[in-house]
């Protein structure tokens, strides 16, 4: 199955008088298959994994397939709550720092995705946590919580609801590097388990290339304020 | 409905964790509520109480003629057809008008007391049992006096000195009631009308010593000295008492007082509303701002939340379900520090209304209060929540 399917996106990023456009000719991420997005600070790889995660309007989008469902659609027509919908049933997001809600306990916050797509299994919460080695941690507040353990609590909620599609915005970039490796090697092992596919946005093209993620460059215009996701299969590290 | 109800445990949850930020938020909404809720208290104790005294009093309404003039049936009838009058009922002349009264047949003392006409729909005995043939109703002042009390006998006696000899009428009289204290301040006692005019004919020497067991109706040709009325409404006080003068009758009325005290109502009216619409309002804007700061502070969870599916309606459902909750603490609170305030306020012994209670709080003020606040505060967080519910969930990430 493919998980996600891009075509002939793109999207322009204003920040005050400054404008910036993101050109995604063409991304296929299959079942299983793990990706990261790598490429120079403010080159576009967030804009990209916000695109994917449907959490940014495209300008324009021939294809913005996630799971069999086409969301161009659903974005030209403005039906934010079918969006909503697609994104809970079929997306899990995996933030810098976690983006844990402070005041439920971490065993909800993993519940949620749960709760949102409708899909209840407290024992693969269970299991979850046994092998990302928080299992002692579901009951205590997020603040309670070391960075790390944080960030793999957040990997258990972006997988807790089975998702075909597992999105990750420099999900190392806050951690030392000991702990970057075990939390790379816990988020890919996990998609791969689950055959969910995988899809990475980070400045480490080495650590990804290192975990076995294929590249694939954005890479910006040169004197122009445009990038360009590049639409070769892979690139070398 | 599983995003609203899972948003609204998360908003319970939310308030639980900040448990310091909710207090102070219900402290806020009380401490501008229950003064507010006093405010009702006080009107409904004091002013209402205070209009109910002076513009319900059927003394206000009363108007009488001053000097003795002959009235006959017809003017009578005239009067009693107008639609301003609510009664009317003749009076004797002035030296007339007095009898005394005793305990009973063997007491030694008497007390004088004015003579009253009186006759079903009497305002001043509202509500009480009229007095026929041989009955009679006491004003207050006179049965404290007399020691009397509807269902007792006084003894009614009236002297003339006729051929140069005094005579005495004495009458046993039942005493059907005992009008309440703002209906007449005086000793006076309320007779029947042909009882009263008996007694006038009898001081007159017209009439003979011994009273027939049935007194008969007055004549339809016989004129009265005088009338009292009572006008329909305070309003109606002024308009009558200028006609009559127009009609060359003088008459003694309150109509300057009434004129007065409707005024005094009016502004009172107005004062109240003014300073509860204004407090009102003031409460509901600060509730309405607070709220709204509240959902600002919470956007970025709801953007997560968004971002990961949550629905439009369980967007708006987190801060609703928040500020409800904080609201209808806020006014339950509210309510028991006014409760407590009305408790310690009526101890003070100001007995300015005829109950004695400054303040009344009455469950409708309760349940206004709270009925608003929660309404205020659904409308201010879900005016909020419908901004938050239209932002890119992706604003949400980058600060994450």
């Amino acid at each position: 199955m493919i998980a996600l399917d891009l075509a002939g996106i793109t999207r322009t990023q204003v920040s005050g008088a400054a404008r910036f456009v993101l050109e995604i000719p063409s991304l296929r991420l299959a079942a299983g298959e793990a990706l990261a997005l790598v490429g120079p600070s403010g080159a576009g790889k967030s804009t990209a994994l916000d695109l994917a995660a449907l959490a940014l309007a495209p300008d324009r989008a021939e294809r913005l397939a996630v799971a069999g469902t086409d969301a161009a659609p659903l974005w030209r027509a403005g039906d934010r709550e079918a969006l909503a919908a697609l994104r809970a049933r079929a997306i899990g997001y995996v933030t810098q720092t976690g983006a844990l809600l402070a005041f439920v306990s971490v065993g909800r916050n993993i519940a949620l995705t749960q709760h949102l797509s409708g899909r209840h299994d407290p024992a693969l919460i269970a299991r979850l946590a046994e092998r990302l080695g928080i299992a002692e941690e579901l009951a205590k507040p997020p603040s309670a919580l070391s960075v790390g353990q944080r960030q793999r609590a957040a990997i258990a909620r972006a997988l807790a609801h089975r998702p075909a599609l597992v999105l990750a915005d420099e999900p190392t970039a806050a951690l030392h590097p000991e702990m970057a490796e075990t939390v790379l090697t816990l988020l890919v092992e996990h998609c791969a388990e689950q055959g969910a596919a995988l899809l990475v946005a980070t400045h480490d093209a080495a650590r990804a290339a290192a975990h076995g993620l294929a590249l694939r460059r954005v890479v910006p215009a040169a004197h122009e304020a445009r990038s360009t996701v590049e639409e070769a299969a892979a690139c070398p590290a | 409905m599983p995003g609203v109800r899972l948003a609204a445990g998360l908003a319970l949850a939310d308030a639980r964790a900040e448990a310091r930020l909710t207090l102070t938020t219900v402290l806020g909404i009380a401490a501008v509520l229950a003064p507010l809720i006093v405010l009702f208290g006080l009107k409904a104790g004091v002013i209402d109480a205070l209009r109910a005294t002076l513009i319900e009093n059927p003394r206000a309404r009363e108007i009488v003629n001053l000097a003795n003039r002959s009235f006959d049936a017809a003017f009578f009838a005239r009067l009693a057809a107008r639609p301003e009058v609510a009664f009317v009922i003749p009076r004797t002349r002035t030296l007339a008008a007095q009898g005394a009264f005793a305990a009973s047949a063997a007491a030694d003392t008497a007390v004088r007391a004015e003579l009253l006409a009186t006759a079903p729909g009497d305002p001043l005995l509202a509500g009480l049992a009229v007095p026929q043939g041989r009955q009679v109703a006491l004003s207050a002042s006179l049965a404290d006096r007399l020691g009397a009390r509807a269902g007792d006998t006084v003894r009614f006696r009236i002297e003339r000195v006729l051929g140069g000899a005094r005579e005495t009428l004495a009458l046993d009289l039942a005493v059907t009631a005992v009008a309440p204290p703002a209906s007449f301040g005086r000793d006076a006692a309320f007779l029947p009308l042909p009882l009263l005019l008996l007694a006038e004919d009898f001081q007159d020497g017209t009439a003979p010593r011994e009273v027939p067991e049935t007194i008969p109706p007055p004549d339809p040709a016989r004129v009265h000295a005088g009338f009292r009325l009572h006008a329909r409404a305070l309003e109606d006080v002024v308009a009558l008492d200028h006609a009559l003068r127009r009609e060359g009758v003088e008459v003694a009325s309150r109509a300057e007082d009434v004129a007065g005290l409707l005024a005094l109502d009016r502004n009172l009216t107005v004062l109240f509303v003014t300073i509860a619409a204004l407090g009102g309002a003031g409460y509901l804007v600060s509730l309405g701002v607070g709220l709204y700061a509240n959902v600002e502070r919470k956007r970025r969870d709801l953007s997560l939340l968004r971002l990961m599916g949550l629905s439009a309606r369980g967007l708006t459902a987190f801060p609703v379900t928040q500020a409800a909750v904080l609201a209808f603490a806020g006014a339950v609170l509210a309510a028991a520090l006014a409760l407590g305030v009305q408790a310690g306020v009526n101890r003070l012994s100001f007995a300015v209304a005829e109950t004695g209670r400054i303040a009344a709080i009455m469950p409708v003020h309760l349940v206004t209060a709270t009925g608003l606040t929660v309404l205020g505060a659904v409308l201010a967080a879900a005016f909020a929540a419908r901004r938050a519910a239209a932002i890119e969930p992706a604003e949400g990430l980058r600060d994450a």
